[in-house]
């Protein structure tokens, strides 16, 4: 990195300065947590700071022998999550029971993949629940449509400024607010050590850029024969998106300006040098050098999980939480397994995602938000408001929003960061420090009704022409930036 | 008179139908009330929706308004999916699909029914066995599959591997040239025991006598097959592969659970990439007109269906 030119290192940091500007934008100040000193050690000097009583606060919001019904749908745990997060899901649901005794909950868990498919099924016939928690890029494509209420931290008692401001940005729509966030995450970079020694790499050192990324799965793969780098292809997985997009964004590209530090969305740049270069780096990875699972194609993060586990992927993107799902992982396994996999888990290194070639580093700012639908679009066409602000305040509380992200992602409301459990998790959880480090780092999706298209069929398409061969790189990225001029306008197939 | 009387009977009877069938409804009124209720069912959830889906092909749904804003088009939904190169390859898929899944289908399951018609030691075990693709649930089926046919860690693969038929794992399922026919082969592997059953079935139908008489005359074993067994399935046979041919042109569950239509579209037949039109991409407009073309099919397909079991209906009867 010393080697790089004086006008590319001062890129590299205008780069991440407007990332960060971007994020934290003006509100910086107005903040209960200060974003501007966002650093590990500051995440650690706040925690445990304040106490915070869910029941108290929400109570002010809604009464708590307030009797009501409230139906809510919810992205749930699936099979790439651990197992601890299930019993955070299982303690929520428990403590909202104890807190509203006389709201009567009927709460339905759908996987990341379902959940907007079934969500849209369901607006169609008016038959929607009158709360529901979406992936962050879906909020936009429903609050646009007429679907949401409108619905701002203030309304639960909560302010604008708890919140982390790409996230608010995901909830707005033509100026207004839709929903809250529950949760924020960004994903690190995962090696295997062990792997990295014995392909005859600094064991400490992760790739630097992606360009390195490349270079070292090519290395691991012609050495040990193993794949190098976890790649996620699969059409129609969050997955995909999550994990290519760092890389688009990195080598400068972007679906259109959503890198930027005030992005309006207005030109497309799939197609650009900078996109085809990322593009190019997936193809040499699958194809040219083979050092990448043959299966990434069909694969979700959920396969590569067992593959890193059993030492045969070295590197791969992901969240937090994988460390804890390695250990589910292996306190399954049985024989020789279990003690390959014990291996893999003292060997698991977490560092930042690569940069590209100029120094830019980014990663998805992803995360949850929660939304209160309005009545014509819900089953029996009411919406019990008081029951439905009281899971909204429960579940975006300091409280709520770190112990439901305790493992994979991080609270929404920034003022979980100062609560006692924080610092339990920055005790219990390992490599927390560097996804938190990511945060500044993170792009919030484009905040377009098409970006689920987009993100999930599109991009994913794109990856799949060119590494298939169907298509040459550059012939698969213009054909997918032609496909997003299509949907913005509103047509194509 | 000849004329004249020809003229008057002529006349009288087709003038006559009308009432006849008027007078049959009136006479048989009762059993009309019986089978309303079926009827006004059928009205609403199988009229009604057909109706809406050809209603909603001619409008256009951005993903940014809702349904009931949708913006009037005209033919334009069928006229971008008649010229778009991806429907013309996923019907290329969905013609392969059909065909060979059916036709294979038919014949392996043919040859296990004419295999188990005889009496052997162990014939029902084995017809049990062979049943239990058909008898496991689609979605299991699929993921099994999808892990037998890993193109990194997958079991077949390893066998061909260990076995020294190949020297590298093979790709079956991430690329577009295998993909297809590695899905064919699971709906082949699920499907067969039906027509294997309809067959069975069938089988039984043949006369003894007649077998014995043929043989009595001399006929060999495939003159038999040929002259006897076979007429004997014709009507049997037609109805399992009409049955197998709409179902597999309404297949779903295992390329959507197994390649989700990829790797780039080449897995793709019309039921999945009308489910992603709409549900993926809220093109419910396109989806709806392509769910038009697909009905218009299935219907053609239903006739001769229909054809063949009143075909069957009149033998058996022997008008």
């Amino acid at each position: 990195m010393s080697n790089y030119p004086l006008g590319r290192a001062l890129a590299r940091g205008a780069f991440v300065s407007a990332l960060a500007i971007s994020m934290m934008s003006t509100s910086v100040f107005g903040q209960s947590v200060d974003l501007s000193k966002w650093s590990p050690e500051y995440v650690r000097s706040i925690a445990g700071t304040e106490t915070y009583n869910t029941a108290e606060q929400c109570g002010a919001v809604t009464p708590l022998d307030y009797k009501g019904k409230l139906s809510f749908w919810y992205q749930g745990v699936f099979e790439g999550d651990p197992d601890l997060l299930r019993q955070y899901y299982k303690d929520f649901f428990e403590a909202f029971r104890t807190t509203y005794p006389n709201i009567e909950l009927e709460e339905q868990a759908l996987t990341y993949n379902d959940l907007l498919d079934k969500f849209r099924t369901a607006l169609l016939g008016n038959a929607g629940p009158m709360v529901v928690r979406l992936q962050i890029l879906g909020g936009v494509e429903f609050a646009s449509k007429g679907y949401l209420q409108e619905l701002s931290p203030e309304d639960v008692g909560w302010k604008a400024e708890d919140f982390w401001p790409g996230a608010m940005k995901s909830v707005m729509w033509e100026g207004k607010t839709y929903g809250i966030p529950t949760n924020n995450e960004t994903m690190a970079f995962i090696w295997n050590a062990d792997i990295f020694k014995r392909a005859g790499l600094d064991p400490e050192k992760p790739p630097a850029t992606w360009d390195e990324v490349v270079e070292y799965s090519k290395k691991i793969h012609d050495e040990l024969g193993i794949a190098g780098y976890g790649l996620v292809a699969r059409k129609n997985a969050g997955n995909t998106p999550y994990r290519f997009m760092p890389q688009l964004w990195a080598y400068g590209g972007g679906v259109f300006d959503e890198a930027d530090p005030s992005p309006n969305y207005g030109e497309i740049r799939l197609d650009s040098p900078e996109s085809i270069r990322a593009l190019q780096a997936s193809y040499d990875m699958y194809v040219r050098d083979q050092s990448v699972p043959v299966s990434a194609l069909t694969n979700q993060q959920a396969d590569n999980q067992p593959l890193f586990l059993a030492g045969q992927v070295a590197m791969m993107i992901s969240h937090p939480s994988d460390y804890n799902v390695m250990l589910d992982l292996q306190a399954k396994a049985t024989g020789a397994d279990k003690e390959t996999a014990q291996t893999v888990i003292d060997n698991m290194r977490y560092g930042l995602v690569p940069t590209g070639p100029d120094g830019r580093r980014a990663v998805v700012f992803g995360g949850s938000n929660i939304h209160i639908l309005n009545p014509e679009y819900v089953e029996g066409g009411e919406v019990d408001e008081a029951a439905a602000k009281a899971m909204v305040c429960f579940w975006t509380s300091p409280e709520w929003s770190l112990k439901m992200a305790y493992a994979g992602s991080n609270p929404g409301n920034l003022n979980g960061f100062k609560t006692e459990w924080m610092k339990q998790r920055l005790d219990s959880i390992k490599f927390l420090d560097v996804t938190t480090s990511m945060l500044p780092y993170g792009v919030p999706f484009p905040t377009l009704p098409e970006t689920p298209e987009i993100m999930n069929i599109i991009i994913p398409d794109m990856l799949q022409n060119a590494l298939t061969g169907a298509m040459t790189v550059e012939q698969a990225a213009a054909d997918a930036a032609q496909k997003v001029r299509d949907v913005t306008d509103g047509g194509g197939l | 008179m000849t004329t004249l009387s020809g003229h008057s009977d002529a006349a009288p009877a087709h003038l006559a139908r009308r009432p006849n069938i008027l007078r049959q409804m009136w006479t048989s009124r009762a059993d009309y009330l019986y089978v309303l209720p079926a009827i006004v069912v059928m009205l609403v959830v199988i009229a009604y929706p057909i109706y809406y889906t050809i209603d909603l092909s001619f409008f256009k749904t951005p993903p940014g308004l809702q349904l009931r804003d949708k913006i009037f088009v005209g033919t334009d939904n069928y006229t971008a999916i008649l010229s778009s190169e991806v429907f013309w390859k996923v019907t290329l898929n969905t013609v392969i699909w059909t065909i060979a899944s059916t036709l294979i289908a038919f014949v392996l399951g043919f040859g296990a029914a004419l295999a188990l018609h005889r009496d052997f030691a162990g014939r029902a075990i084995l017809r049990a066995i062979l049943i239990i693709p058909w008898v496991i649930s689609a979605v299991a089926a699929s993921y099994i599959w999808k892990w037998i046919y890993h193109s990194d860690f997958g079991v077949l693969g390893a066998v061909l591997v260990q076995f020294g038929i190949l020297d590298r794992q093979p790709n079956f399922i991430d690329n577009v040239n295998s993909v297809l026919p590695s899905l064919i082969v699971v709906n082949i592997w699920r499907e067969f025991p039906f027509a294997m059953i309809m067959l069975m079935a069938g089988l039984q139908t043949v006369p003894e006598q007649l077998l014995r008489a043929a043989k009595v005359d001399g006929a060999s074993t495939w003159q038999r097959f040929w002259h006897v067994i076979f007429p004997h399935l014709r009507g049997v046979s037609t109805v399992t592969i009409l049955l197998l041919a709409v179902a597999n042109f309404n297949s779903f569950i295992i390329p959507w659970i197994m390649t989700g239509g990829g790797p780039s579209n080449a897995s793709h037949i019309w039921i999945t990439h009308i489910y992603e039109l709409a549900f993926g991409r809220q093109r419910w407009g396109v989806a709806a007109a392509y769910s038009v073309l697909l009905f218009i099919i299935l219907m053609v397909l239903g006739y001769f269906y229909v054809r063949a079991l009143s075909g069957n209906e009149s033998k058996e009867s022997g008008a």
